[in-house]
């Protein structure tokens, strides 16, 4: 019932794509965290789970620590394997994550899955040790995938420099029939230490045994275990909807290329606001689309989340054109707005030049219901309209020619 | 001389501010296991010369000590040994949780260089000013007299008045009259 924050750091480089361990090093890893994370939330309600990867093109984080795991498992899919793991960037990227914490008072702790040769050298290792001792984090290390000369030993160093009164752990998993996720189950990183978290991993072992001895659901008698009984249900849900999760995203894919814009613009809100409502569908739109400008966005996306207001005026740019195509007036008005905050005279000449052509005006207005363009006030507001563009044709040409 | 008097300064007005920390709070970085932070401020355990906080990875401590009401702070006693005693304090008011990298950011309210003698337990006497309304109170030991691996504190108390106290003394007074 320790009251904790943890960092888990999963190893997403091209060793993962090994099949060792069943059905990929990846996989097993990805099943390992989502058990991982319901093993926390569960001994206490208030702990809480963050998700980085340390490979790929950098240390990215993919979800600072929440107690949310729809949030958690969401960010799971969709996951890129490829270039090489940083364990020290992705140990100190953890650390300052779990220094800006919401509740001060949650113990510390990272968990670090080490898939793949080790690059570094120890000493930097127990200097990186030393100093998650120093502000009392505590370790976890789980050794699997890899097994090249030297890594052990690193790890080990890692460990006894971190180390403070056996918090933290390390875990060495080789390959074979045994998935990942079950030989963690019974280590101390998931027992948390031997007290709260053991009822969860009894029963999801339970489960996953698929033990029917007794005729009873899930093979325990609810009336001699409740909270057992409970406890194995609970995770039978949990899986249930992740598989319903894995495949709404599968159907969205299908309908994705149909959505274009407006699902960007729609994601967009979505990772703006910090615990969106019914995060899980629409965090799977976003983790969909994968194209290129869409990862640029999430980047911008993501830092803004995380207080840069550098991004900011790029995302605002970005919605003004989806927006000006429905609405005129609307148009006028972040116009307006756009002119006070950027003074970019850019966007401005191309929004006069799009409510200059009449002929697009026109159409707009005809679609727009109650509005008849053939109506005096109507003709009369985009004449207008256009004399004020021409106006400001004529200001630009004047100042140009002044220069 | 000047030791007696900053001694009797601190019987004269001063209390020791031992009963007025909020131990639910009271935290401390980079302390050894076995040698822990209430060594040096509890009561009977900082008498004891045997029992001293110890740090841990290196050389240096933080210690975050709340307290339950406001306080004026006025002298601070830290006793340690002659070689791994610490030797510079950074004092900040008012600061809660902060770490090994953000304690270079502010200015302390406070900074003592303590020699040999304020290790044998003479006092040292803060800036009267900056520690008028103290809710807490966090200490910043950057390094030791000999600058060996770990820091050896065997007793720290904080020397003050709490701030309703003063009120209720002057009351009385003009009740007498």
């Amino acid at each position: 019932m320790v009251l904790e924050a943890t960092m888990i750091c999963i190893d997403n480089s091209e060793w993962m794509r090994n099949g060792d361990y069943s059905p990929s090093r990846f996989q097993a890893q990805a099943d390992a965290v989502n058990l991982i994370c319901g093993a926390k939330t569960q001994s206490n309600p208030e702990n809480t789970v963050g998700v980085l990867t340390m490979a790929g093109k950098g240390v990215r984080v993919l979800v600072t620590p929440t107690s949310d795991l729809g949030k958690i498992l969401a960010c799971m899919h969709g996951l890129e394997i490829g270039g090489e793991m940083n364990l020290a960037a992705g140990i100190q990227v953890a650390q300052l994550a779990l220094k800006h914490r919401q509740n001060k008072k949650q113990q510390q702790r990272i968990i670090v899955f080490a898939g793949s040769p080790i690059k570094h050298d120890k000493k930097s290792l127990e200097m990186i040790g030393r100093k998650l001792k120093k502000n009392s984090v505590a370790l976890d290390i789980v050794n699997f995938g890899e097994d090249d000369e030297g890594k052990m030993e690193k790890l080990e160093a890692l460990l006894a420099a971190v180390n403070n009164n056996d918090t933290s752990h390390i875990v060495h998993v080789s390959a074979g029939p045994n998935a990942l996720s079950d030989v963690l189950m019974s280590t101390p990183i998931f027992t948390g230490d031997g007290e709260g978290g053991s009822g969860f991993a009894a029963a999801a072992a339970a489960a996953a045994a698929a033990g029917g001895v007794s005729g009873f659901e899930f093979g325990v008698d609810p009336n001699l275990d409740p909270e057992l009984a409970l406890a194995l249900r609970v995770s039978m849900e949990e899986e249930r909807a992740r598989q319903e999760a894995a495949a709404k995203k599968a159907a969205e894919e299908a309908s994705k290329q149909e959505k274009g814009g407006e699902e960007q613009s729609s994601s967009q809100e979505a990772t703006m606001t910090e615990h969106a409502s019914g995060g899980t569908s629409e965090a799977d739109n976003k983790k969909n689309d994968l194209s290129d400008d869409d990862n640029a966005l999430l980047q911008q996306a993501l830092a803004m989340s995380m207080d840069e207001p550098a991004s900011s005026h790029d995302l605002q740019d970005m919605e003004m054109p989806d927006v000006a195509a429905d609405d005129p007036e609307l148009a006028l008005a972040l116009q307006l707005s756009v002119q006070d905050s950027t003074k970019d005279s850019s966007s401005q000449t191309d929004m006069s030049k799009l409510l200059a052509d009449q002929s697009f005006v026109s159409s707009i207005l005809a679609s727009l219901p109650g509005v008849d363009p053939n109506d005096p006030s109507v003709k009369e507001v985009l004449a207008s309209m256009q004399s004020q563009s021409e106006k400001q044709d004529e200001d630009k040409a004047t100042e140009e020619e002044e220069k | 001389m000047s030791a007696a008097e900053s001694t009797t300064a601190i019987q004269r007005s001063q209390v020791d501010l031992l009963d007025f920390i909020d131990w639910s709070g009271v935290e401390c970085l980079n302390q050894s296991s076995s040698h822990s932070l209430s060594n040096a401020l509890k009561q009977g355990y900082r008498e004891d010369e045997g029992l001293n906080l110890e740090s841990d990875a290196d050389e240096q401590l933080l210690i975050y000590v709340p307290f339950t009401q406001v306080i004026k702070l006025h002298a601070i006693v830290i006793k340690g040994s002659e070689e791994e005693g610490p030797k510079t304090v950074k004092l900040f008011t008012n600061k809660e949780h902060m770490g090994f990298s953000n304690v270079n950011d502010f200015p302390p309210s406070d900074t003592a260089v303590l020699s040999p003698d304020n290790l044998k337990g003479r006092p040292v006497v803060l800036k009267y000013v900056k520690f008028q309304n103290v809710r807490s109170l966090t200490i910043f030991i950057e390094d030791n007299q000999s600058d060996s691996e770990t820091t050896k504190i065997q007793m720290i108390a904080l020397y003050g008045s709490t701030v309703e106290t003063t009120d209720m003394k002057g009351l009385k007074k003009i009740e007498e009259h």
